[in-house]
């Protein structure tokens, strides 16, 4: 299911929440409606869990994550931390990186099992990731891009990449993560993916302005409805005979 | 490199044609990306041909998606995703390990990289100028004396300034303020025309600074002692002698190029530019500050600075500067990183560990048969020249002696090098005679008459890199004979390998352990068994077993004790049970036999309710029935309510 939100008239909305498959984090100041509809899809779920990172709330492009666990730049406050760990599950770690590029969300993409990193990341910070996220980490590029993060979003089901990314870099990609690729755009055209979507296995959140052919190719190529491509050829097909003939 | 005035003619020539600035470094480097490499990456469109998985940025096709996957995490693969990214052609493997073994690669280092502080840099920290002749000469002198330092250098304006500055006007003013001195000088050429030096006592004594700040600092309470009156009183002497001198000097110092001064700290800085009328005019285009550190104002540092800003060095060409620069500058800031690394240690990160070399037996037996040598061929030589022989005695040797000495050592050498490899030889059989356990192999090897002098100080000899001993291998690969064998035969169990370890700590085996124990229990003179890690007052099995069963006696008649104590009270806890069973006459009745009871002994009376023991306690009562407490008496009145009407 992917739904539209908007945070204070904002649509970029990856910049103030950061949704794992084991818990949510959502920026603090929103509105109520951001944060219902946050709730709303999730609280049976995963726990939503309203902080800042730094007393900065763009909690989104600042920290990364994954079901195994949470990474947090150096600035974070003790005491954020603290909150964190008292709302996260056990079974999420979370650490503290020193790393230059320090806005780790822009910098590093990630589901439950791999990791793309910034080409320029530290070897110490690379081994953090691959510890803490239990991932194996890939130094690339999207579409010459190095900001990875900002730019493709992954889950386990699939991912959306910068719309320029080339067929052949996506071929690549996707045998490397191993999952199937798409490149698109969110926010009506937007190309900083990492900023307009949020995704986890089940559920999918784009800001205000996404269209609904972008929110159908979202939907399909994480897999979020029952309507993937496979089943107009199995479920929908006697339907569309029938419609034919 | 050579210096040169700058008010000489010999500077004249150098830049009187024409003068340019010139970039020491990273001139060359823009050469490196040639125009026809951005169209080859236009042209050059490099496709996978089939299906198989690949890397677009180096260029290579993969036959399985894990060598896909291991290829991403190469650092080729990072140099070239890098390469990729300032637009630039990919390289081969090849050609990586070539660059990774000439170590020029910068670029695949992560994120820590600092911004490399060049020559230019590092010359304009200096506060020089670097400028270069159609002659191609290269010269530097200070900046400050062309240009100001917020203005922009043209070459129009280069040639300008420096004719004015060093030809036509070499008139220079400076004046210099700091801690109450004065010294000021108008040089023309390279002579003083005018000086003044003065000093005053202006600074606080012990604790340093102007009298002025410290009255400003103080609020309202201004301090009243006779100290302070007098340095505000020469606070002010020397603004005014400043003032004079300066006025007196003005005809010179307007004709002046320069103006050059340093005035450190807001007090020395209004003296020069403060009050309505000040001294010197902040817009003036001729004023500059002293681009070095300075000490003390007197004339002789007046005129160091002088000779110092009207020197120039000149170089023959570009790379005799840059070379120069870069023997300046490496010492410094190498000093610079170590004293960066010793005074803070990142303790949250690993450091790199630094191995120290053990004093191990086996380099002095090396340095010995080495010495051995050396006296052979000194030996030799002296055999050789009579006149020398005569001259020296003993271990004295004259510098040529020695030069000698080593000359003939070539081709002694060899005869070293064979005497060493037989010795290799012979270790390494020891070694492999010992790891197979082979006893009378052993001995036949030890027994050998041409080595029977050296036999007592085999077994002391490290045999392998680890210098472990005899011992040490033979309790390493557990062979208890050979051991016991080689203890008998005086080989020292106290030595100790590369790593510290005896011959006792080395092994694991508990019957080698047991060996070298017995061994020491029977000769308790022979070695420091402290020195050898044994053990020797361990306690024998008998004993040990002895000191068992003295243990488990008393934890029996422990055991029995406990026991006693639970009786006693679980025959409490019945007891209590059986009163709690009784009705309340039953109790009463029980209670008046205890009473009729305890004029003879003893008696408990326990609570009606809970039946705990009240001995000694005054209890609560009504109806004849006790309690221990008030809440037991509520509580038993609750149950069983009396009927008040009756």
């Amino acid at each position: 299911m992917a739904l539209r939100v908007q945070f204070e008239n904002n649509n970029e909305i990856g910049v103030f929440a950061k949704l794992t498959n084991a818990y949510c984090l959502v920026g603090i100041g929103g509105s109520e409606n951001f944060y219902s509809t946050f709730e709303g899809e999730l609280k049976e779920t995963i726990p939503v869990i309203h902080t800042s990172l730094a007393g900065c709330r763009i909690i989104g492009r600042m920290c990364v994550g994954n079901k195994n666990g949470l990474l947090v730049p150096n600035s974070t406050f003790d005491t954020e931390l603290q909150h964190i760990r008292n709302a996260l599950p056990d079974s999420v770690k979370v650490q503290r990186i020193e790393e230059r590029l320090s806005a780790l969300g822009n910098v590093i993409a990630c589901n439950d099992y791999v990791a793309l990193v910034h080409p320029d990341l530290d070897r110490e910070t690379e081994e953090i990731i691959a510890d803490t996220l239990k991932v194996e980490v890939f130094r690339q590029t999207i579409a010459s891009n190095v900001l990875v993060g900002s730019y493709c979003v992954l889950s386990n089901q699939g991912g959306l990449v910068h719309p320029n990314t080339s067929i052949v870099d996506q071929e690549e990609l996707s045998s490397l993560l191993q999952v199937p690729l798409v490149a698109g755009s969110v926010n009506r055209g937007s190309d900083v993916i990492g900023a307009g979507l949020v995704v986890n296995d089940w559920c999918a959140f784009a800001g205000m302005d996404t269209t609904s052919t972008e929110l159908t190719v979202i939907e399909s190529v994480f897999r979020l409805n029952e309507a993937a491509p496979s089943n107009i050829t199995s479920d929908m097909r006697a339907s569309l005979m029938e419609s034919m003939s | 490199m050579e210096t040169v005035n700058v008010f000489s003619e010999k500077f004249l020539q150098i830049y009187q044609e024409s003068v340019n600035t010139v970039v020491l470094e990273g001139a060359d480097k823009e050469e490196a990306v040639q125009p026809d490499e951005w169209v080859k990456i236009v042209d050059d469109d490099w496709r996978s041909t089939s299906d198989s998985p690949s890397c677009s940025y180096c260029r290579v096709q993969f036959s399985d998606p894990q060598l896909q996957r291991e290829h991403y995490k190469l650092d080729w693969h990072r140099y070239n995703l890098k390469q990729s990214l300032l637009s630039k052609l990919p390289i081969t493997e090849e050609e990586f390990n070539e660059k990774t073994e000439k170590d020029d690669l910068s670029s695949i280092s992560g994120s820590d990289t600092e911004p490399e502080s060049t020559l230019d840099t590092y010359a304009t920290a200096q506060g020089k100028i670097f400028l270069q002749n159609d002659k191609g000469q290269v010269f530097s002198i200070y900046r400050c004396l062309l240009f100001d330092r917020k203005e922009e250098i043209t070459e129009k304006l280069l040639r300008d300034r420096l004719s004015r500055c060093c030809r036509d006007s070499p008139q220079w003013t400076i004046l210099m303020l700091g801690g109450g001195h004065f010294a000021g000088a108008v040089f023309r050429g390279n002579e003083a025309i005018l000086h003044k030096t003065f000093h005053c006592y202006t600074v606080r004594a012990g604790q340093g600074g102007s009298q002025s700040s410290r009255d400003n600092k103080s609020g309202g309470s201004q301090p009243k002692s006779a100290g302070a009156s007098l340095r505000r009183y020469n606070e002010q002497s020397l603004v005014q002698h400043v003032r004079g001198i300066v006025e007196a000097w003005r005809p010179e110092i307007e004709r002046s190029s320069l103006i050059i001064y340093r005035a450190s700290g807001g007090f020395n800085r209004t003296v020069l530019f403060g009050g309505s009328n000040p001294l010197l005019d902040r817009a003036d285009v001729g004023l500059r500050v002293v681009p070095f550190s300075t000490r003390r104002a007197t004339f002789t540092e007046v005129k160091r600075v002088h000779s110092l800003l009207a020197t120039a060095q000149v170089y023959s060409s570009l790379e005799n500067a840059t070379q120069h620069l870069a023997k300046q500058k490496s010492p410094e800031t190498e000093a610079k990183r170590t004293k960066l690394r010793s005074s803070c240690i990142n303790r949250a990160k690993s450091r790199e560990t630094v191995e120290r070399p053990l004093p191990g037996v086996l380099s002095d037996t090396g340095s010995e048969t080495d010495l051995a040598a050396i006296k052979d061929s000194i030996e030799d030589t002296t055999n050789l020249d009579l006149t020398l022989s005569d001259l020296d005695s003993g271990d004295s040797l004259t510098p040529e002696q020695r030069k000698k000495a080593s000359k003939k050592k070539k081709p002694k050498k060899s005869k070293t090098k064979k005497l060493k490899e037989q010795e290799e030889a012979r270790k390494k059989e020891l070694v492999d005679v010992l790891c197979r356990g082979d006893l009378d192999k052993l001995k036949k090897l030890l027994e050998n008459p041409v080595r029977s002098a050296e036999d007592s100080e085999l077994s002391k000899e490290a045999l392998d890199e680890d210098c472990n001993t005899l011992l040490h291998v033979a309790a390493l690969n557990e062979h208890e004979e050979v051991v016991v064998f080689l203890l008998d035969n005086d080989a020292d169990p106290c030595l100790k390998n590369k790593n510290q370890q005896t011959a006792y700590t080395c092994t694991q085996s508990k019957t080698i352990r047991e060996a070298l124990k017995q061994f020491a229990k029977d000769n308790p003179e022979k070695y420091n068994y402290n020195k050898a890690q044994i053990p020797v007052n361990a306690l024998t099995p008998e004993e040990l077993a002895e000191r068992r069963k003295a243990q488990r006696k008393v934890k029996r008649e422990k055991e029995k004790e406990k026991k006693k104590e639970n009786n006693v009270k679980r025959k409490e806890e019945e007891e209590k049970n059986r009163f709690l069973e009784l009705s309340d006459r039953e109790k009463r009745a029980l209670a008046a036999e205890r009473r009729i009871l305890s004029q003879s002994g003893t008696v408990t009376a326990r609570c009606f309710l809970c039946g705990s023991d009240m001995a000694g306690k005054v209890p609560f009562e009504y109806l004849g029935n006790r309690f221990c407490t008030i809440d037991c008496l509520k509580a038993h009145r609750m149950q069983s309510p009396v009927v008040l009407s009756c």
